[in-house]
């Protein structure tokens, strides 16, 4: 092991000392930190767990997650198997569609559909110039719209995951179930599905943290008690109620601890039960079948449900931005550029502030996130592995910890938050997994012998990195970087914390527009703009040649 | 009437025509072999008796029963047994509710599903795993629990695709007398897939070879290696010399073939079918190197002998074998170790009439 590999290594360890190590250990203590004195203690931990309002939140926020987790996996299981398994035109097309909420920002999920299923959103307004109804129905606003919607934004993790497991499982054990006398249903349920439990489990985890992280779509609908809104709250507006705020806190903490457990054990679990090998002799390829008449009717129907669902998020959007004043009409009928007129009239600078902050973000990535993956993949270094598990644990980790925890450690310890630089570093602390698992697994498929055979022809480390490596990894990179960018772009819950007047990004903009006026014809212009955006970025991947699927979810397609 | 009976059998991929017109009787309790080289259509022609595969024509008939021509009858209804070449034993549940979870589905008391399960659990060699994990145990004793798996039910047939490909080749020997004792106990009509043709010549009572989709020969062993029907049998199954000649003589009373080649204007030869009589048809003039006597010294007057010089030798451990060469035709001989053995020596070959055979070309 070279010196310059250790110098290296300890680069990458005091980054990551100083921007995820020391800030979430202030948030740590300041959690013990009891209000009025100078002591600390678990006087905090103790209120929280008898306080019934809090122990509510906590109770409100699992009940959540597990309805989540429930309708998403409902529908994600036939979605998942008709993608993985029926032959069918279109099914790219398809995929991609039903795909995209992972790409695209929750928040913008939920302005469409409070336009389109509001109280007098399209969809009442239409039922009821129908004359089905008289009153409007109540679609989303309560706990069964906040599940609607999380689930839909979360099912594309389930239904990557089971897809995955659908397509890797040796097809010979289902095979060998027919023969035994099970046919059909209960073949699936007796041996396809749990043989997909771990993949789906990979899946699944990260579908149920996400109520203990998601803030916002709780607060827009006018759902507050669940464990990471009610920590904003008392963080953001009781900033000076020291007792409100170390409440907050130890929320915070509370949200991580649970992210973090979960995350772990599913890790733990899907290693130790992981069903390998596809045998010889056997392809995937013969599972796939060519569904009945009714079947194949049926699931088209299915996935133009979803992918209508889904669609109208940029259609309504779309439609709101171009319009103004779309009240009490199921569709907008005076249009106007006036949305985008105010936009970059007023605040110019949210456009231009999220793509200087993401891309500083990136610019740090990248030269934090190929030291990296070089180290994890390529060297023995001692602590490579412990490196390699904090960064992957900051994919579990809640935006809010990270906001609160560097407005806390930035602010008074180290100084860095009276600058704007603070923006990028959160954002590039926040997204840093989502490019190395992307460089570490284009990594891992380059052959260590091409790097070997320049060594050998006398070229050092670093200009082998430079002419062998990194022209290889190109690919892989370049889908990360779009990616990380994609990601950065969107964050909100992270720079909520932190940022200041003029450091506002485009996401802050349609939280503050909302919040202030309840104006949705802004926000609504600004989410599809943010949209357009994206789309633009994920042209680019698909470009590349990555593919939208392994550039959005590095998970089950990454595991080579 | 055979107890599996496939008719007319073709299986498509696209435009590879896997399986072509099969025709083959299965006896009730007999084991069967399909042997063949790799890609001939062995698995196919399996899958298709398990209802695996749909084939696009022909029907396979089990018991009398129409598999195919009247209502595709579904794996699950066929009662059969299967063994996976990658055994396929669930890795989600243990090695007891592997085995019974064909029985489950049958609507059978709880105690007498025990009964069984522990009666196919001694019968295999499992005892004191029934609680573990397939991926706690050995490939053998996984191959073990597939086969209790397939048993359990009492299959009327049992289908098994190179069960013992995976294993070491101790344990594959051992386990091929297990399977044959075992199958034959039970009277089991059994279909056999291997590639292997020593595995083949020791468990079945038939062998099917098969080439590129096609039925080549049917037949006990023994008749497979006396009486290849094609220079691709004989080859495929042991090492067989084959000198190309010429006939140009027959003796329609006894079957033998006398035939012109490159060192002999006779060599006498016999034929085992009918199709090799008439004089000036090409042929290949076969014979075992086993087959083949070998002398020091000229013996006493016999047929086809003949002198030659040592030009090669292959040790394998338990045999020497040399090549042998009698005016530029190599043959290959399995030398007894009292000869000579060194290259350039010389060496008296007898063709033994009785075992050398005319294949046609
Ligand atoms: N699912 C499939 N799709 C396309 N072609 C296939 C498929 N399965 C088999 N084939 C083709 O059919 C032919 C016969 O295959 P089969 O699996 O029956 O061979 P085999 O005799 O079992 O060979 P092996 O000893 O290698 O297992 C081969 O040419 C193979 O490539
Ligand atoms: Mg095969």
């Amino acid at each position: 092991m070279s010196r310059g590999n250790k110098l290296l290594s300890s680069l990458l360890w005091f980054v990551i000392a100083l921007l995820v190590i020391y800030p979430l250990s202030i948030l740590i203590i300041e959690s013990f930190k009891v209000s009025g004195t100078d002591g600390s203690g678990i006087q905090n931990y103790l209120e929280f767990f008898q306080d019934t309002y809090y122990l509510k939140t906590f109770w409100n926020t699992i009940v959540l997650s597990t309805m989540v987790l429930l309708v998403s996996t409902l529908f994600g299981i036939p979605l998942a198997y008709i993608l993985a398994r029926y032959r069918q035109r279109g099914k790219t097309i398809f995929t991609a569609l039903i795909l995209l909420p992972i790409v695209l920002p929750a928040y913008a999920g939920v302005f469409a559909f409070i336009i389109f299923f509001g109280k007098y959103g399209t969809m009442n307004l239409l039922l009821m110039n129908a004359g089905l109804i008289e009153k409007p129905l109540n679609f989303i606003y309560g706990f069964h719209g906040l599940v609607f919607i999380e689930s839909l934004h979360m099912l594309p993790f389930i239904v990557l995951s089971l897809a995955a497991g659908l397509t890797s499982i040796d097809p010979s054990f289902e095979e060998a179930a027919e023969v035994e006398g099970a046919s059909g249903f209960w073949r699936f349920i007796t041996i396809t599905l749990p043989l997909c439990t771990p993949t789906y489990l990979a899946g699944a985890v990260m579908v149920f943290l996400w109520p203990f992280t998601d803030w916002l779509t709780p607060l827009i609908l006018g759902q507050v008690d669940f464990l990471p809104s009610v920590a904003y709250i008392n963080i953001a507006y009781h900033f000076t109620d020291t007792h409100r705020k170390y409440m907050g806190i130890v929320a915070v903490v509370v949200s991580s601890i649970v992210c973090i457990t979960l995350f772990l054990f599913a890790r733990w679990w899907v290693e130790k039960r992981k069903y390998t090998g596809l045998s010889k002799g056997t392809t995937a390829e013969g599972r796939v079948i060519e569904p009945g008449p009714f079947l194949k009717i049926s699931s088209y129907l299915y996935m133009f449900f979803i992918a209508a669902l889904v669609l109208l998020i940029p259609i309504v959007l779309g439609l709101s931005a171009f319009s103004r004043r779309w009240v009490f009409e199921p569709f907008p009928t005076y249009w106007t550029l006036d949305n985008f007129r105010v936009i970059l009239t007023e605040s110019p600078g949210l456009i231009s502030n999220s793509f200087l902050f993401s891309g500083i973000a990136l610019i740090f990535g990248v030269v934090f996130g190929l030291p990296a993956a070089y180290i994890i993949v390529r060297t023995r270094v001692p602590g490579k592995d412990a490196l390699d598990f904090i960064i992957t644990l900051m994919l579990a980790f809640p935006g809010i910890a990270i906001g609160v925890s560097y407005l806390l450690a930035f602010w008074q310890g180290i100084p860095l938050a009276t600058h704007w630089i603070i923006m990028p570093l959160a954002l590039f602390a926040r997204r840093l997994p989502y490019f190395l698992r992307i460089a570490h697994a284009s990594y891992l498929q380059l052959d260590v012998s091409l790097e070997e055979a320049s060594e050998v022809s006398g070229v050092g480390k670093f200009m082998t990195f430079i002419n062998i490596s990194l022209p290889l990894l190109m690919k892989g990179v370049l889908v990360g970087v779009v990616m990380f960018f994609i990601m950065a772009f969107q964050e909100i819950s992270t720079a909520i914390f932190l940022y200041r007047g003029g450091w506002e990004t485009l996401p802050i903009g349609i939280y503050l527009n909302w919040h202030r006026g309840m104006e949705f014809g802004i926000s609504a212009a600004m989410a599809f703009l943010m949209i357009v955006i994206t789309f633009i970025l994920l042209l680019i991947i698909a470009r590349i040649g990555g593919g939208i699927l392994k550039a959005a979810w590095g998970g089950p397609g990454e595991g080579k | 009437m055979a107890f599996i009976e496939i008719r007319n059998l073709v299986k498509r991929y696209n435009k590879v025509t896997a399986v072509n017109r099969i025709q083959l009787d299965v006896e009730k309790g007999e084991l069967l072999t399909l042997l063949g080289p790799s890609g001939c259509g062995k698995t196919t022609t399996l899958r298709c008796i398990a209802g695996l595969e749909k084939p696009e024509e022909g029907d396979v008939i089990i018991d009398g029963k129409p598999m195919i021509s009247e209502g595709f009858v579904p794996p699950s209804k066929r009662g059969i047994g299967m063994m996976f070449q990658n055994y396929a034993v669930w890795p989600h549940m243990k090695v007891y509710s592997n085995i019974v979870y064909g029985l489950k589905l049958q609507k059978i008391s709880r105690q007498s599903i025990k009964e069984k399960a522990k009666d196919v659990v001694e019968l295999v060699g499992l005892q004191g795993l029934e609680e573990r994990y397939p991926g706690q145990l050995s490939g053998g004793q996984q191959q073990r629990v597939a086969l209790a798996r397939a048993l359990i039910r009492n299959p009327k047939v049992l289908l098994l695709d190179e069960p013992l490909s995976n294993l070491d080749a101790k344990l594959r020997e051992k386990m091929r007398f297990e399977i044959k004792s075992l199958v034959k106990r039970m009277g089991i009509t059994s279909v056999y897939v291997t590639h292997d043709q020593a595995e083949a010549m020791v468990i079945s009572d038939r062998i099917v070879v098969m080439e590129k989709g096609n039925i080549v020969q049917i037949g006990s062993p023994h008749e497979i290696y006396d009486k290849p029907a094609s220079r691709f049998v004989a080859d495929f199954i042991g090492a067989m010399n084959f000198i190309p000649g010429e006939v140009v003589g027959v003796n329609s009373g006894t079957n033998e073939v006398y035939v012109r080649t490159e060192f002999s204007e006779k060599l006498l030869c016999r034929s085992i079918g009918s199709d090799v009589t008439t004089p000036g048809q090409k042929v290949y003039a076969s014979i075992r190197p086993e087959d083949v006597e070998v002398f020091a010294e000229p013996p006493q007057a016999g047929d086809n002998l003949f002198k030659g010089v040592i030009a090669n030798k292959a040790y394998l451990g338990n045999f020497l074998f040399l090549f042998v060469n009698i005016n530029d035709t190599l043959i290959r001989v399995q030398a007894p170790h009292q000869l000579p053995q060194e290259e350039g020596q010389e060496l008296y070959l007898s063709l033994n009439p009785e075992k050398c055979i005319v294949l046609p070309e």
